[in-house]
């Protein structure tokens, strides 16, 4: 203890160095923790984004559906059983069916992705109760027998249809525009309608935006002529932690794996700069140590002389070096927490919404307090280690020439 | 003077020694930390434009609106003579063309009939003329079974769809698609290797195959689906591509011609523009931040260098030297110091910064199994900027720290001095 | 003289509507079908920037089976595609090849034309599969023509609905059109040249239109049609393909 209040009342009674020295660590400090923080607040966000607009608590997928093979799509359907159907009843999962179709905006061609989501789901945070439609003829239809049923869609005039920024901007159409769509059913037979854009929703996920086009589930069953069934299910809930008869689970692990991708690529694109940025103050740290054993020679002697250790007093320095760590770390906070905390609550705008990757508008930092203590450790650590090695010529020193200063 | 200094510099190691090393190792950290960040962000851009941006891309207008679709009806056409118009107007880039194109890969059993079948990510590069374009491609390092085709008549196609349908390196398979004319396409290839990107699409179904190969399948002789542009730098350099394209633009897009070629930069295109911002902003506020770092620390070493030859001034006053005279030397050793610190330090940062140019730094374990195109290996990158960044630390805050330093010269009294030469 | 015509066109048009529409589609196709047929045929692709003119020989026995050969240009020359029931192979000579051609593959376009793979495979005959309507009559190219409805009586038919104008004395169509289930106008068919061949009165020249495409279409002109000839056995084999 005594060593430590040492080494504070030399060190700043080393002045203007010991502040040069402490501020660069103290920079260190903090941008280690800002891009650590960044990063994690973008992977926060990216997977609550994910999670809200995409993944729910997991999907359950239908055992031929294959995300990058549009082609297989047109088989990857299934009937929902009881238990499936009793589920997303009781709002646990919602169900979505994935169909080709074919766009037509003002005359121009564009495959499209058709998804059926269910208007009144609650899991994802794509707008579908927009899709809701009350169309008395619907209601007729389905007021009588089952066979009209599956001509339901015929009975709206134009129906609703939701799509995110990116693909607006690629169908080149906005929110109450209308345009043909093209598909086939179930049996091949061609159908077409005319849609109409009802909202034109903003996501950070790209990968429920770009190429698709959301129609009420029951619309799309009855377009493709698929009642009752589906190609995945979100699901909404933890307790759905398996395959549920033919639908095949895939867990969280496994739907984040691209951002994971990102972040972790992020992550080892910047260690090498933090490290960087560690090494130039541990240099300052490392130089001021250097001249402190050379010019304190004499002190060096005067605390062999009266007794102490070698050890003890390459402990003294080593102390003393490490304690602009922690001078560091108490500065680092001075300005680094109010800016911190001014970041994680204003959030870092990047104006980048259009990467291709799920990446939030407005980043907002996190710090866990396992970076916090980890970098602080880390940090302390090093510049302890720094302040050791050339401490260690101390322990070579003739204390009698130590005394006189005379060491070279 | 400097002859003096500099013999006493060399001549006492102490006083000299630690600061050089100081400096120079500061000042490498600096100069490779720069190539370090400049790399990491070419890496991310380099990725979109070796792949798809270029950093400018040449394609119909008509293309150009439909390009996910891969229209090669819709291709350039009259190819090698834009291609020779490309090099003589603009030498400064490399001008490479390419094919992307759809279809499927079928693999014959014995009678020649079909025995697999699957959908094909077509390209057709410049594999023969051109060895670059393989590199940027990734592809030699993507070759996971035999070798990258050189003779007409080979391909490369997916690893994991010859795995699928058990095909092996030395078999036939058969393109089959339409040409840009809407003609049937059929081209056996002999299966010169396999090949993995990491990336799921690519990965299904790629067919790899030399440009005019692809050129006589679809009957696009004289034709590409686009003309991509690579500085020769190898950097993407914003102002230049710029001005590249609004010459061009201005001299071939026709707005009435929906065939006419139309030129974009990769900042036109995917998105890139927000990344590219969003990359130089914070490498630039990287960037200050390191020599702002840096140069605090080597303020310190000036300080330190002063302090350390306390006891020197003390005498060199008591010998009667004028203050501003011992000031002045002070400064001029630091600032020889300071050049010498920053060129070794330079010269080691650029080595530094070359060694991982050229071999890079590896986070594939890290990243195994990735589904995307992302750089693996990331490399640093020489730019111009490295030569001098170096320097702003290295000499200019080393003589500040020394002239702060110095001002202590100017407070000491005589009299304590002599106190100190007791000794 | 006027009034006279007008009552004439409506009794006509009167019996037309009472001549049941099974037998005016059967009628067509007694007319259109026959054992086997031979002919040779050109056809224009109208292309963004260019159009094509391809021409082919085919042979064809039933609905079932057909086999084509192209004869230019050049690089189609000796191409062949024979389709037997629901299997179609193409075979390439320059590559000695037999693709076979299943899928979604089916449903792309044959060679940039108007008519996909699927369009060509399609081998029930109109009065298996679709429930006709008299609906009117029209005069179409000054001939007077009954507009028939037809309408889905399979599931599994790329067209839910057609409408298709029948000459009234020939008892060949001239015009039809292809509507998607909702009603949508998906594709339209132009028949003329209509000539008499072995006694039979067979339309020559054919426009398709995907009427959600731009463009020109696509033109079909048969040449040297001939009806119920001796077509050997193995011209519908996989063996014929690499002669």
């Amino acid at each position: 203890m005594i060593a430590l209040k040492l080494a504070f009342r030399n060190l700043l009674g080393a002045g203007l160095r010991t502040w040069l020295n402490v501020t660069v660590l103290s920079f260190a400090f903090v941008v280690i923790i800002f891009y650590n923080g960044m990063l994690n607040g973008w992977d926060r966000q990216g997977k609550r984004d994910t999670q809200a607009w995409e993944v729910g608590q997991g999907q359950l997928w239908h055992p031929t559906y294959d995300k990058y093979d549009v082609f297989s799509i047109q088989d990857a359907h299934g009937l929902m059983e009881t238990r499936e159907k009793q589920l997303a009843v009781e709002g646990k999962l919602t169900p979505i069916l994935i169909a080709q179709g074919t766009a037509y905006p003002e005359g121009r061609m564009q495959g499209v992705l058709l998804k059926g989501i269910d208007p009144e789901q609650k899991i994802l945070k794509i707008p579908s109760h927009l899709l809701k439609q009350t169309a008395t003829a619907a209601d007729d239809a389905t007021a009588t027998d089952g066979a009209t049923e599956v001509d339901v869609h015929y009975a709206i005039d134009v129906h609703h249809a939701i799509i995110g920024k990116r693909m607006a901007k690629s169908l080149k159409v906005g929110e109450g525009d209308q345009m043909l769509i093209r598909w086939r059913d179930k049996n091949g037979t061609f159908d077409a309608l005319e849609v109409k854009i009802v909202a034109v929703f903003k996501s950070d996920v790209p990968s429920i935006d770009n190429g698709q086009m959301y129609l009420s589930l029951q619309t799309l069953q009855q377009m493709m002529d698929m009642p009752g069934e589906a190609t995945i299910l979100v699901s909404g809930t933890e307790e759905i932690n398996g395959n549920l008869g033919n639908w095949v689970f895939k867990d969280l692990d496994f739907l984040f794996t691209e951002l994971d991708e990102i972040i972790l690529s992020k992550r080892a694109g910047s260690m090498i700069m933090q490290s960087t940025l560690l090494l130039i103050a541990l240099l300052a740290i490392f130089d001021t140590q250097i001249l402190s054993i050379f010019r304190r020679q004499k002190e060096i002697g005067t605390y062999i002389a009266l007794g102490m250790t070698r050890a003890q007093v390459v402990g003294i320095f080593t102390v003393e070096g490490g304690a602009h760590s922690i001078l560091a770390a108490l500065v680092g906070a001075v300005y680094g927490i109010p800016l911190f905390m001014w970041l994680a609550a204003k959030g870092i705008t990047f104006g980048v919404d259009d990467m291709g990757i799920t990446m939030a508008e407005t980043i907002f930092p996190y710090y866990s307090l396992g970076l916090i203590a980890f970098t602080t450790l880390f940090v302390i650590a090093a510049a302890t280690i720094v302040s050791y090695i050339p401490a260690r010529r101390i322990s070579k020193m003739n204390p009698t020439d130590a005394l006189r200063g005379k060491v070279n | 003077m400097f002859k003096f200094i500099l013999k006493g510099l060399l001549r006492d190691k102490r006083r000299s020694l630690l600061p050089v090393i100081v400096v120079s190792i500061g000042v490498f950290l600096t100069v490779f930390m720069s190539g370090w960040l400049t790399g990491v962000f070419k890496d991310m851009i380099d990725v979109n434009a070796n792949f798809t941006t270029g950093h400018v891309k040449i394609m119909t207008r008509s293309y150009a609106e439909n390009e996910n679709q891969i229209p090669n009806d819709l291709a350039l056409t009259g190819v090698d003579s834009l291609m020779s118009e490309l090099n003589s107007r603009y030498p400064e880039m490399e001008w490479v063309a390419r094919i992307h194109f759809g279809g499927l890969i079928d693999i014959p059993d014995e009678q020649g009939e079909t025995r697999a079948q699957g959908q094909a990510v077509g390209m057709g590069i410049d594999l023969f003329d051109n060895s670059l374009e393989a590199e940027r491609m990734n592809i030699p390092s993507s070759v996971v079974k035999g070798r990258i085709p050189s003779i007409s008549g080979e391909a490369l196609i997916s690893d994991d769809f010859a795995e699928k349908f058990n095909v092996a390196v030395g078999d036939e398979m058969t393109l089959f698609g339409s040409t840009m004319n809407g003609a049937m396409m059929f081209q056996t290839y002999t299966i010169s290797g396999t090949v993995r990107f990491g990336a799921a699409m690519l990965d299904r179904g790629a067919v790899i195959v030399d440009i005019e190969d692809a050129r006589e399948a679809m009957d696009m002789q004289d034709a590409a689906g686009e003309i991509l542009g690579y500085s020769k730098e190898g950097l993407y350099d914003d102002e230049q591509v710029s001005v590249i394209k609004e010459s061009f633009n201005s001299a071939f897009t026709n707005p009435d011609d929906e065939f006419s070629p139309v030129m974009l930069r990769l900042r036109d295109q995917q998105g890139l523009d927000e990344y590219l911002a969003l990359s130089e902003s914070i490498s630039f506020m990287m960037m200050l931040i390191f020599v702002l770092a840096m140069s605090i620390v080597l303020w310190n070493t000036g300080l330190l260098g002063g302090l350390r030859r306390y006891t020197e001034y003390g005498i060199r006053l008591a010998l009667g030297e004028e203050k501003s005279q011992i000031y002045k030397t002070m400064l001029y050793e630091a600032l020889l110091i300071g050049l010498i610190g920053s060129v070794i330090g330079t010269a080691l940062g650029l080595s530094a910064a070359w060694y991982l140019q050229t071999y890079g730094l590896d986070f594939g374990d890290m990243m195994a199994n990735s589904t995307m195109m992302m750089p693996q290996v990331f490399r640093a990158y020489i730019s111009p900027r490295l030569f001098y960044i170096g320097f702003i630390p290295g000499t200019f805050a080393m003589v500040l720290g020394t002239a702060l330093a110095g001002f202590a010269i100017y407070k000491r009294k005589t009299a304590k001095l002599f106190k100190e030469l007791e000794v | 003289m006027k009034t006279i015509i007008t009552i004439i066109a409506l009794l006509v048009g009167l019996t037309g509507n009472a001549q049941d529409a099974k037998t005016i589609l059967q009628k067509v196709d007694d007319n259109m079908s026959s054992k086997n047929r031979v002919f040779e045929s050109t056809m224009v692709i109208h292309g963004k920037r260019n159009s094509r003119t391809i021409t082919s020989r085919s042979y064809s026995e039933g609905e079932k089976q057909s086999f084509t050969e192209y004869l230019s240009p050049a690089r189609e020359q000796g191409t062949k595609m024979l389709k037997v029931n629901d299997q179609l192979w193409i075979y390439s000579p320059s590559t000695d090849r037999t693709i076979q051609i299943s899928g979604h593959m089916l449903r792309q376009s044959v060679m940039g034309s108007d008519l996909s793979y699927e369009d060509m495979m399609e081998d029930r005959k109109l009065t298996e599969v679709y429930e006709p309507k008299v609906t009117g009559e029209e005069t179409i190219e000054g001939r007077k023509a009954y507009v028939l409805e037809l309408t889905a009586l399979v599931s599994d038919l790329a067209y839910h609905k057609r409408k298709m104008w029948i000459d009234t004395e020939r008892f060949v169509p001239v015009k039809e059109e292809l509507y998607a289930k909702s009603g949508q106008l998906l594709k339209q068919t132009t028949l003329s040249d209509v000539q008499q061949i072995q006694g039979r009165w067979f339309p020559t020249s054919i426009v398709f239109k995907d009427m959600l495409k731009d463009g020109k279409g696509t033109e079909f002109k048969m040449t040297n049609i001939k009806f119920n000839q001796d077509i050997p056995a193995y011209i519908f084999t996989k063996a014929a393909l690499k002669k």
